[in-house]
Formats: C-alpha cells, sequence, structure tokens
C-alpha cells in the first residue's frame, strides 16, 4: 500500500467581483490529480510556475483546503482536520519551503525554530531536547554554535539546511519540500540536495520533491507527474519522462533545459523550436476545447500519459 | 524511542557533548534586541534624559503621595486663600480653598498618571489582542470584527464618555478608567490588524503550523514578537495621548469625581480669567508638567522607533 493516496484533488479558488461581490468564477489551481507516493521514494511534481503544484504541496501537508477529492493517509481522509489531528498527522508529514528566510521565524533563535515540532510531538525533557536539536543541526552539517542564533545570521543555504533540520526533527515519513533550491545557487542547491539525499537514505523518508528545475528533478526523483493547468499531463518513472517522453508539454518542458555546449548551440536552438512547432500546431489536440489537460491513459505499467487514444496507439505502433 | 537511536547511530554527537556544545553556542550567541534599545538610548540624550525625567517623576510622585494624607489637599483652609507661590509653607502657592497646589499635584499627577497607564495597558492589549485576531483569521472572522470596529469608532466617544460618568453614580478612577478604555482600543486594533495580516501570510506561520502549533499560541507567540516594536511605539505614543484624555475630561469638569485632585481638575483653575491673569500659580504647574511628561513620552516613543527600524538607528553596536 502506498504512504499517501491523493485521489481527484481539486482546489479552486472563487473570484468575486461586481457591485455585489459574489463569486462570478473560479480559479481552478489544482483541478482533478491523483498521486501515489510509496514510502522511501522521492516523487517529483514538475510545471510551470502557476500550473498547481504547490497548492497540491500544501493541500498535501494540510495548509490548503481541497475544494474536491480526498488525500488517504492510513486509510484515513487527512484533508478533515479532525483525521488530521488524531493521527497526529504534521509528525509524520512535514514541510520544507522555498523561501527558506521567511519561513524561520526571524525572532526565534535556531534552537526553538527546530524545536518547535518536537515540543508539539515528542514532549523531551530539556536536555534531551537540546540535544537532539544539536544532532539534527549536526545532521545538516552546522555546529553547535548555531543554536543561539538567529535565522537571519546564516547564508541561504545555512538557512535552508536549518529548514530541513525542523522538517526532519519528528522523524517524518514524508516530506513535501516546495521548490527547497530554487532560490539558491547552483553549488549550495548541489550541498542542500545532498544533506537531503543523505537524510533519506538514512532515516527512509519520502520526497514529494516540487520544482521547476527538471536537471534538479533528474538528480533526485524515482517517479515524475508533469503539471500543467491543474493537471497532471504525464506521469511515470524517470525513465520514462527523460528517455520516452509523449506528451508535448513534457517535450517542451524538457527541450527547455539549458545545456551548456557551445558547438552545439545552433542545434539546440532548432530543436527548440521544432518542439515549439509542435507544440503549437498540436496544441488542440492534446488539449480539450476549453484548453483542458485531457483525461491520463496508462501507456505502459508505470507511465500514463494525457492525450488521445489514437495518438498513443500510434506512438506504440512508431515504436515497434 | 526507536527514531532517537536511529538519529544516536547517524549523529556523531552524543549526550556527553550536550554541556560543552551548549557552552560553545552561548559563547556565540548574539545581542537581544534589549541591548540595541539601549544603545539607542545612549545615542541619543534627548532620549535618555526623558527617560530619566519620567521614571524619576513616576516615582517621584507615586512615593510621595503615600506621605500626603487626604485631609491636606482635602480640607478648606481659608487663612491660606491663593497664598503667593515659593513661600516656605507653600512651595507652590495654594488655590482659592487654602490647599498647598505642590500636595494637589503630587496625588494629581499619581492619579492621572495612573489612569493614563491604566488606559493604556486596558485599551492596549485588548486593540492587540482584538487586531491581532482579526488579521491572522481573516475571512468571516475579520469581517465580523472589522464591523464591530466600525461601529464603535462611528460613536460619538465623547458624548459616551460623558453620558456614561453622568449616569454611573459611584464612580472612582478604576470605574472611570474602565468606561475611558471602552472608547480607546480602536486605533491600536486597526494598526496592529494591518501588520497581522501581513505576517500571518509569512511563511514561518504556514511552518508553525505545519509543526502542530496551535492557533493562538501561533499568534501570541509567534506573530505578537514579530510585530513587538509596533506594539511598544504605539503604546509608548498613546500613553501621551491617554494623559491627555483624562486630563481633558476632568478639565471639561466629567473625569475624576469632586475632592479628587488631577492635572486636569487643576488646569479646570484657568477656565476663570481672574486665576489665568492673578493666581496663575494654580494652573501653570500642572500645564508645564503635562507639556514636560507629553514631549518627553514621545521622545522616548521616537527613540524605540528608531531601535526598531535598523534604517534609523543612531545608535551603533
Amino acid at each position: 500500500m502506498s504512504l499517501i493516496e491523493v485521489k481527484d484533488l481539486e482546489v479552486h479558488y472563487p473570484i468575486r467581483s461586481g457591485f455585489w461581490n459574489r463569486v462570478t468564477d473560479e480559479v481552478l489551481a489544482v483541478d482533478g490529480i491523483s498521486l501515489d507516493i510509496e514510502a522511501g521514494e522521492t516523487y517529483g511534481l514538475v510545471g510551470e510556475s502557476g500550473s498547481g503544484k504547490s497548492t497540491t504541496g500544501k493541500s498535501i501537508v494540510g495548509l490548503e483546503k481541497p475544494t474536491k477529492g480526498q488525500i488517504l493517509y492510513k486509510g484515513k481522509d487527512i484533508t478533515k482536520p479532525r483525521n488530521r489531528h488524531e493521527l497526529d498527522y504534521n509528525q509524520d508529514v512535514q514541510m520544507i519551503f522555498q523561501d527558506s528566510l521567511s519561513s524561520l521565524n526571524p525572532r526565534k533563535r535556531i534552537e526553538d525554530i527546530i524545536a518547535e515540532p518536537l515540543r508539539n510531538f515528542a514532549h523531551l525533557s530539556k536536555d534531551d531536547e537540546k540535544l537532539r536539536v544539536l544532532q539534527l543541526l549536526d545532521i545538516v552539517g552546522l555546529d553547535a554554535d548555531a543554536l543561539y542564533k538567529y535565522p537571519h545570521q546564516f547564508s541561504g543555504g545555512q538557512r535552508q539546511r536549518i529548514g530541513v533540520a525542523r522538517a526532519v526533527a519528528t522523524n517524518p515519513k514524508l516530506i513535501v519540500a516546495d521548490e527547497p533550491v530554487s532560490a539558491l545557487d547552483l553549488s549550495v542547491q548541489a550541498q542542500v540536495l545532498n544533506f537531503m539525499k543523505k537524510i533519506q537514505r538514512d532515516f527512509g523518508v519520502s520526497y514529494l520533491f516540487i520544482s521547476h528545475d527538471l536537471g534538479v528533478v533528474r538528480h533526485m526523483c524515482d517517479n515524475i507527474a508533469i503539471m500543467h493547468r491543474g493537471r497532471i499531463v504525464e506521469i511515470g518513472t524517470r525513465d520514462d519522462i527523460y528517455n520516452h517522453p509523449m506528451h508535448i508539454y513534457t517535450k517542451r518542458l524538457l527541450s527547455a533545459i539549458p545545456e551548456t555546449s557551445v558547438e552545439h548551440r545552433e542545434e539546440a536552438r532548432e530543436h527548440r523550436e521544432a518542439v515549439e512547432k509542435e507544440f503549437q500546431e498540436n496544441q488542440d489536440r492534446y488539449y480539450d476545447k476549453d484548453g483542458k489537460v485531457l483525461p491520463l491513459i496508462a501507456v505502459t505499467d508505470t507511465h500514463k500519459v494525457a492525450m488521445p487514444q489514437d495518438e498513443v496507439d500510434e506512438l506504440q505502433r512508431e515504436d515497434d | 524511542m526507536a527514531q532517537n537511536d536511529n538519529l544516536e547511530k547517524k549523529s556523531s554527537i552524543s549526550a556527553e557533548d550536550l554541556a560543552r556544545l551548549s557552552k560553545e553556542a552561548e559563547e556565540e550567541a548574539t545581542p537581544s534586541s534589549r541591548k540595541i534599545i539601549w544603545n539607542e538610548f545612549k545615542a541619543d540624550k534627548a532620549a535618555m534624559t526623558s527617560v530619566i525625567i519620567i521614571v524619576a517623576f513616576i516615582l517621584f510622585v507615586v512615593i510621595a503621595s503615600f506621605f500626603i494624607p487626604a485631609h491636606d489637599y482635602k480640607e478648606v483652609n481659608i487663612m491660606s486663600y491663593f497664598n503667593k507661590p515659593f513661600t516656605p509653607d507653600f512651595w507652590l502657592g495654594a488655590d482659592s480653598s487654602g490647599r498647598s497646589i505642590a500636595k494637589l499635584l503630587i496625588v494629581g499627577s499619581r492619579n492621572s498618571i495612573g489612569i493614563a497607564i491604566g488606559l493604556t495597558f486596558i485599551s492596549g492589549a485588548f486593540g492587540i489582542a482584538y487586531g491581532l485576531i482579526s488579521g491572522y483569521f481573516g475571512g468571516i472572522t475579520d469581517m465580523i470584527m472589522s464591523r464591530i470596529y466600525d461601529f464603535m469608532i462611528m460613536l460619538p466617544q465623547l458624548m459616551f464618555i460623558i453620558v456614561l460618568v453622568t449616569i454611573i453614580q459611584n464612580y472612582n478612577a478604576v470605574t472611570l478608567t474602565l468606561i475611558l478604555s471602552l472608547f480607546q482600543w480602536m486605533g491600536t486594533s486597526r494598526l496592529i490588524r494591518s501588520r497581522s495580516l501581513a505576517e500571518s501570510r509569512k511563511d514561518y506561520v504556514a511552518a508553525s503550523k505545519t509543526s502542530g502549533t496551535g492557533n493562538f499560541r501561533i499568534i501570541f507567540r509567534e506573530i505578537m514578537p514579530n510585530i513587538s516594536s509596533l506594539i511598544i511605539v504605539e503604546m509608548t505614543l498613546s500613553f501621551a495621548a491617554n494623559l491627555g484624555v483624562e486630563t481633558g475630561l476632568s478639565f471639561l469638569g466629567f473625569g475624576l469625581p469632586n475632592g479628587t485632585p488631577s492635572l486636569g481638575t487643576l488646569m479646570a483653575n484657568a477656565t476663570d480669567p481672574t486665576n489665568i491673569t492673578q493666581y496663575w500659580w494654580t494652573w501653570i504647574f500642572a500645564a508645564i508638567e503635562i507639556i514636560v511628561l507629553c514631549l518627553a513620552v514621545s521622545y522616548v516613543g521616537q527613540a524605540l522607533r528608531r531601535a526598531a527600524d535598523s534604517s534609523q538607528r543612531l545608535g551603533m553596536e
């Protein structure tokens, strides 16, 4: 059984307008997505900004109230606050935020920040708690002198590592990492990601890794879901997505990964332009008349894609 | 404690290191905000003088008023009718009933300052809590609380206070403070609400929620410390304003009951033209005291405001 099952999750925001401030329309931030996250794996959630990936992540941690759908954990629907409370849900599911500075309370010392989930869930003695915090700091490679400092005294990478330490404090089973490294520069990104990988090896925690950076996702994730306009356009293993992309949007995203080889600059550009042309020409076949993403169709056991059935058959015939 | 064992294995730190490491950490600890405020006052001589004046004056007034028995400033003594000031018996002269202005001033200051402090704390605490809760929860809670606020701000406050004071038969300093507090919390609550709205959308609040911290704990332990500088400044400046509220009411004759001296009742001597020209000592000392106190408080408020905003800071580390 999966660790967490997301079933047909929908998060809609009302748009109010007019004299009476009535609800006149809705923003379909997340419009019916389903995911299964297994224990110990890293699940990548990729998409452009506004595609609903952060909203999905927040719904899974319980920060966002879904309009419809279920999120099952230990057989209970945790979209209901009562069930979350009963399960001590946030002891098992934690979050790492994108903006490391604003996610740490500027008026609290590092000790109090990391100890906060411990105080709420673990109820340790004062000395045990301090020891725990020191060990957590050690795990993310920070010294004991960080204990009584304030967040603004650390660099971006150090702050993000403090965020990671807080997230693993209660030894959770799933950590939702909402673009944890996109605000950091490249060398620091690698450092933080390696700490996250090390923690995964040591503690067997699962990650829901939300990112728009396909390079980072390739480094981190076993399974990947590509989101667009609030729905999943393609879902599969790393191999499925990177080596056999089927949806035009996935192809377009993959072609946008920057390459550093100067010699192949022209070729890369031509490739990008070809992909973009394909996207523009075929858009009306891959999206329905309202511009919505089509329902997912299974191609293989692991690979699902949102495209018309006849296209799938055609592509499979080409492969054979 | 299976999870603890796991952590123990992966980390090189064990229980034996605890004392050494926490000592190390304490040596590297950062200066607190108290230190920053202290530096700010050291750099600003006017604010420093103001603090000393305010603290010394309040202490003097409170302590001295214990040594002045009630009959001293309540009994009429026709022999010392409008006694001139700066005489051995009457340092600051006497009023039309022959009561010593100096004693009235001391006891009156204690009453007025006491009311101002009480008013600042009660209305401040209520306003802060109201604003924080309204801003944090948002949505329908905020809607209802804001409409109540709008209703309160619409009421003619002075009229209400005067009517309430007239209706209530036996009122004293405490009831007056409570009545005044009823109409004084709105400004603070509006200011705090706007900051609370902005603050509660920040990620650290979301992080606290996922850490399992309850709503009211988040409001008062996470958000409130982050707007503490605003709160301190607002409370200090509203103290100066509240000093004026009681004084103004007593001046109009609706403040403290007759026979209870206050800065306002002393100021009320100035309603008589002969007092203004001939017997100036009956009101001028109270006036000077109010001016000095309000100025001093506002200097302190400014220094605190600068301490809260690092771009305006004068005090260097």
